[in-house]
C-alpha cells in the first residue's frame, strides 16, 4: 500500500514536470512565432531596417551584409552541430580513434574569422567615421532631454529665416534634405535620442554635448524613443522627427517667429490667459505674454523642476503630440489624415496644426485634469519636502472644470 | 603550522557563552548597517542597535576574557599566576575621561575617547584572556601577540607617520617658502646619512640607536608643536582671506597671494561646449559641432554649461560673463557676474555657465575680457 502510494506520487511529478515542459516549449514556440511574424509588420514606425535618410541608410547599407554574414555562418555551425549530434550519438559502438591537434586546420580556421572579421572591421569604421562627419553640416539644433521629454532650440541661422531662437518640445521639425547635426545633452540624467529611420541612437549626458548627424530623404513624420532608461516614465518618453520640405519648413519657421497674440476682451480664451497666467507661468514659458502692467512675463522653471525647465507652450497647437509625444493632441480622424498622408501632401496637413474641430479634448482635458494620472510622474505636491520643493513632471494643479475649460480655450490660440 | 596554530586559538578562545553574545554582536551590527543604508532617516532606531552592539560588544569581551567565568573551562586552572602589571586601565579611564569631556566641548575629542576607550578594551581582553590560556606565561605571551601584533603593528606605525608628517606640515606653513624647501633638503640629507650610517655600523650600541631616532622624532614633534604657535606665515593668512580656490575678482586683479594656479589647467577637455579665445586682441567662439568663429553662443536654460576660456595674447586676462541680474530680495537686485582668474599667455580656464532666464529685452548676457574694448560674445539663452 506504502509502496503504490510512492509510486502514485511518483508519477504526479513526472506528468507535471512534463506539463510544465509543453508549457515552457509552448511560451518560447508563441514568442518565436510571434517575434517572427513581428518581423513582416508593415506599420513598424520604429524599424530598423527600413531607413529613411541618408545616415541610417549607412548603417543599414553595413547591418544588412554583415547579418547575412553571420547569419550564414550561425545556420551552418547549427547544422554541422545537429548532423554531428546524431551521426555519433552513443549507440554502443567502440570509441574511436583520438587524435591531437591538426595544425593546418587551426591555422585555417583562426584565418579565416579574422578575415571575415577584418573585412567586417573596415567597412565598420568607415561607417562610424562617415557617421561622426560634422563639416558638412547644413543646420544646427540644440537638442536637450529632461524626464521626461525633448527640448528642441534653433539657434539664429539667418538662412533659414530664424532671425531668432525658436524653442520647442516633442516633435523636432527639420527641413528634408538637409543635414541637420544636433548638438545633444540633457539636463538631469543619461537620456538618449534615437529616431531609428534617421540614424543610430546617441546618449545625452548632463554637461556634455554629444553631436548626432540626421537627415530626412522626404516629408513625413518619423518616430523614436529615448532609449536609456532615465527613471519613472521612461517608457513614455517619447519623440517625432517631423521633416517638412523647404518650402514648408520656412513657413514653420515664419509661424514660430509670429509675436504673440493676447486673446481678444470678453472671450473664453481670454479668460484661459487669466487663469495660466495664475496656474501655470511658474513652469511654463510663452514667449511675448504680457501682464496688464506691460512687463513680460518670465516663467520660472528652475525654481520649480528638478531639471529645471518645462516645454515652451508658445506654439503649443503648431505640434500634434504633447507630453514627450506620448498623447496626440489630434483626435483619432485628423491624426490619421495627417499621419498616413503622402509625402506631398503631409507639409500643408502638418503645418494645419490642432483648429478646435481637430483638439484631442479628452487627452488635453485629462493632463490638465490631473498630468500624473496620465504619465507617471514624481509631482505629488505631498512629497515636495523629499525633493527640495521641486517636482518631476507636470503636478495635479487641482484645477476645476471651469477653468479647464478656460485654458483648453487659451491654449488653442497658441498656434 | 599556521593552521594547527589557528586550531590552537580557535579552541582555546571561543568558549559556548562568548559565541553566543559574538553571535548577537555580529547581528546588532548587521541590522545597524542595514537599517543605516535602507531606513537612514530616522536616527532613534540607529541609535537603539548601535547601543545594543556597543553592550553586547563589552559582554563579549568580557566574557571572552572571563573564559565564560567558568572555573571548568580549559586553562583557567592552570593560570593561578597573579595578572601583569598594565598601563591599558589607566589608557581606559582616560578614553572614557575624553568621551565624556568631548561631548561639552567638541566631537573631535569624544573620537578620540572612544578611539581610547576601543582600543584599551581589546586589549585589556585579549591581555587578560591569554593570561589565562595556559600555565606556562612564555606561551601566554606568545599567544596574545599572534593575536594583536598584526593590528598593534600598522597601527602605532600609521599614526607613527600621521604625527611626523602633521608636524612637518605645521612647519612649512608657518616658515618662509624658500627657508621651508632649503630646511627640509638639509633634514633629508641628514636622515639618510644617519640611516646610512646605521646599516653600515651594524656594531653600534642598541641604546645608542634608540636615543637617536627617539631624539629626532621629538625634535619633529617638538618644531611642529612650535610651528602650529607661530601660526600660518603671513601670505598664507592674505591667501584664506582672498578666497584660496573659489577667489573671484571680475575687474582689474586686487588679491595678491590668493593660490591661482590650481584653476588654470583644465581637464575636462571633453566636456567642452564653447571654447573663448583671446587672439590678438579679438574674442573668438567656437562652438562644439559648428564649424568657424562665432560672435554669439546659444546655450539652453537652466543647464550646466562648460565653456574654456583661452589666452592665447601677451599679458594676463580673464573672462567676465555678465549674466544681468536677479533678485536678491523683492526690492534688491544685485548683477550677476561670473569670471575667471587671470591667466597669463597659454593658459585656459573653465567657467560653468547655467542660466534659468533668458536675458531682458535689450540687456543681453555677454562674455567681455577687462580691458579689452570692442570685444564681446553675445551669450542668447531662448
Ligand atoms: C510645476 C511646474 C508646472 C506647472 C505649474 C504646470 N506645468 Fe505643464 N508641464 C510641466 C512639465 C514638467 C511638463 C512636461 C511633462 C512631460 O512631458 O513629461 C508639462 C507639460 C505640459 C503640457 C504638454 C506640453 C508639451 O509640449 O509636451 C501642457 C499642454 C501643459 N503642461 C500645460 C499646462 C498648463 C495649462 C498649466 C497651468 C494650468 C501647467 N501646464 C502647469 C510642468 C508644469
Ligand atoms: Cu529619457
Amino acid at each position: 500500500m506504502r509502496h503504490q502510494n510512492t509510486t502514485d506520487h511518483g508519477t504526479t511529478a513526472v506528468n507535471r514536470l512534463a506539463g510544465m515542459r509543453r508549457r515552457v516549449v509552448g511560451s518560447i514556440a508563441g514568442l518565436a512565432g510571434t517575434m517572427f511574424l513581428a518581423g513582416c509588420a508593415t506599420n513598424a514606425p520604429q524599424d530598423t531596417f527600413q531607413p529613411k535618410g541618408p545616415n541610417a541608410k549607412i548603417i543599414d547599407d553595413l547591418q544588412k551584409p554583415v547579418f547575412a554574414v553571420a547569419g550564414i555562418i550561425g545556420v551552418f555551425v547549427t547544422v554541422v552541430v545537429i548532423i554531428a549530434v546524431f551521426k555519433f550519438r552513443d549507440k554502443g559502438q567502440p570509441i574511436p580513434h583520438q587524435s591531437h591537434g591538426n595544425p593546418a586546420l587551426e591555422i585555417t580556421l583562426t584565418i579565416i574569422p579574422a578575415l571575415i572579421l577584418t573585412v567586417v572591421g573596415v567597412f565598420t569604421f568607415r561607417t562610424v567615421f562617415d557617421l561622426a562627419k560634422t563639416s558638412d553640416t547644413e543646420m544646427i539644433i540644440n537638442v536637450t532631454g529632461q524626464q521626461w521629454w525633448w527640448e528642441y532650440d534653433y539657434p539664429v541661422q539667418n538662412e533659414y529665416g530664424i532671425t531668432q531662437p525658436i524653442i520647442t518640445s516633442g516633435q523636432l521639425v527639420i527641413p528634408a534634405g538637409t543635414k541637420v547635426l544636433l548638438r545633444q545633452t540633457s539636463r538631469d540624467v543619461i537620456h538618449s535620442y534615437w529616431i531609428p529611420a534617421l540614424n543610430g541612437k546617441r546618449d545625452a549626458v548632463p554637461g556634455r554635448v554629444h553631436l548626432n548627424r540626421i537627415e530626412a530623404d522626404k516629408p513625413g513624420i518619423y518616430a523614436g524613443q529615448c532609449t536609456e532608461f532615465c527613471g519613472l516614465s521612461h517608457a513614455n518618453m517619447r519623440m517625432e522627427a517631423v521633416a517638412l520640405s523647404k518650402a514648408d519648413f520656412a513657413k514653420w519657421v515664419a509661424n514660430q517667429l509670429k509675436p504673440y497674440a493676447s486673446p481678444a476682451e470678453n472671450t473664453l480664451a481670454k479668460e484661459g490667459e487669466t487663469v495660466f497666467m495664475n496656474q501655470c507661468i511658474r513652469c511654463h514659458q510663452v514667449n511675448g505674454m504680457k501682464r496688464a502692467d506691460g512687463t513680460p512675463v518670465i516663467a520660472a522653471p528652475d525654481e520649480n523642476m528638478v531639471s529645471g525647465a518645462a516645454p515652451n507652450l508658445s506654439h503649443l497647437m503648431s505640434r500634434n503630440t504633447f507630453a514627450g509625444a506620448t498623447f496626440d493632441l489630434l483626435n483619432k480622424s485628423c491624426r490619421e489624415d495627417v499621419w498616413g498622408a503622402e509625402s506631398e501632401s503631409f507639409g500643408a496637413k502638418y503645418l494645419g496644426g490642432v483648429s478646435e474641430d481637430c483638439l484631442n479634448q479628452t487627452d488635453l482635458r485629462g493632463w490638465l485634469r490631473n498630468a500624473p494620472a496620465m504619465k507617471p510622474m514624481y509631482a505629488n505636491p505631498a512629497l515636495l519636502t523629499s525633493s527640495g520643493g521641486k517636482y518631476r513632471g507636470m503636478p495635479n494643479l487641482g484645477l476645476t472644470e471651469s477653468d479647464i475649460e478656460k485654458l483648453v480655450a487659451y491654449l488653442l490660440t497658441l498656434k | 603550522m599556521v593552521r594547527r596554530v589557528r586550531a590552537e586559538i580557535g579552541s582555546a578562545m571561543f568558549s559556548t557563552g562568548s559565541k553566543y553574545f559574538f553571535g548577537i554582536t555580529f547581528l546588532g551590527a548587521v541590522s545597524f548597517a542595514i537599517y543605516m543604508l535602507l531606513i537612514g532617516e530616522s536616527a532613534i532606531g540607529a541609535t537603539a542597535l548601535f547601543g545594543l552592539v556597543g553592550a553586547t560588544g563589552l559582554l563579549t569581551a568580557l566574557v571572552l576574557s572571563t573564559r565564560d567565568g567558568s572555573k571548568d573551562e580549559e586553562g583557567v586552572a592552570a593560570s593561578t599566576a597573579a595578572p601583569t602589571a598594565s598601563i591599558l586601565p589607566l589608557i581606559g579611564a582616560i578614553g572614557a575621561t575624553l568621551l565624556l569631556v568631548g561631548t561639552i566641548t567638541s566631537p573631535v575629542v569624544t573620537l578620540f575617547g572612544i578611539v581610547a576607550l576601543l582600543a584599551a578594551i581589546v586589549e585589556w581582553a585579549v591581555l587578560s584572556w591569554s593570561e589565562r590560556a595556559s600555565s606556562d606565561a612564555a606561551f601566554n605571551a606568545s599567544l596574545r601577540k599572534r593575536l594583536l601584533n598584526p593590528i598593534e603593528f600598522p597601527v602605532i606605525a600609521a599614526v607613527g607617520l600621521g604625527v611626523i608628517i602633521i608636524s612637518f606640515a605645521q612647519i612649512t606653513l608657518a616658515i618662509d617658502k624658500s627657508v621651508g624647501a632649503i630646511a627640509f633638503i638639509v633634514l633629508g640629507s641628514l636622515v639618510l646619512a644617519v640611516g646610512v650610517l646605521f646599516s653600515v655600523r651594524p656594531s653600534l650600541k642598541r641604546g645608542l640607536v634608540i636615543g637617536i631616532c627617539v631624539v629626532g622624532a621629538l625634535g619633529i614633534v617638538a618644531a611642529g608643536i612650535a610651528g602650529a604657535g607661530v601660526g600660518i606665515r603671513e601670505e598664507l593668512v592674505h591667501a584664506k582671506e582672498e578666497g584660496h580656490y573659489m577667489h573671484q575678482e571680475c575687474g582689474a586683479e586686487k588679491s595678491k597671494y590668493f593660490d591661482k594656479l590650481p584653476l588654470e589647467g583644465v581637464s575636462a577637455t571633453s566636456s567642452v561646449d564653447t571654447h573663448i579665445d583671446l587672439i590678438d586682441g579679438k574674442l573668438v567662439a567656437s562652438v562644439q559641432g559648428i564649424a568657424g568663429d562665432q560672435k554669439t553662443i546659444t546655450i539652453p536654460r537652466s543647464n550646466a554649461t562648460n565653456i574654456v576660456f583661452r589666452n592665447m595674447s601677451d599679458g594676463e586676462y580673464r573672462l567676465v560673463a555678465s549674466l544681468g541680474s536677479k533678485m536678491v530680495t523683492t526690492d534688491v537686485k544685485e548683477d550677476v557676474v561670473q569670471c575667471t582668474q587671470l591667466i597669463p599667455q597659454g593658459s585656459e580656464q573653465m567657467l560653468t555657465l547655467n542660466i534659468p532666464k533668458p536675458a531682458e529685452a535689450g540687456k543681453p548676457f555677454t562674455l567681455t575680457v577687462p580691458g579689452l574694448t570692442g570685444q564681446s560674445i553675445e551669450v542668447i539663452v531662448p
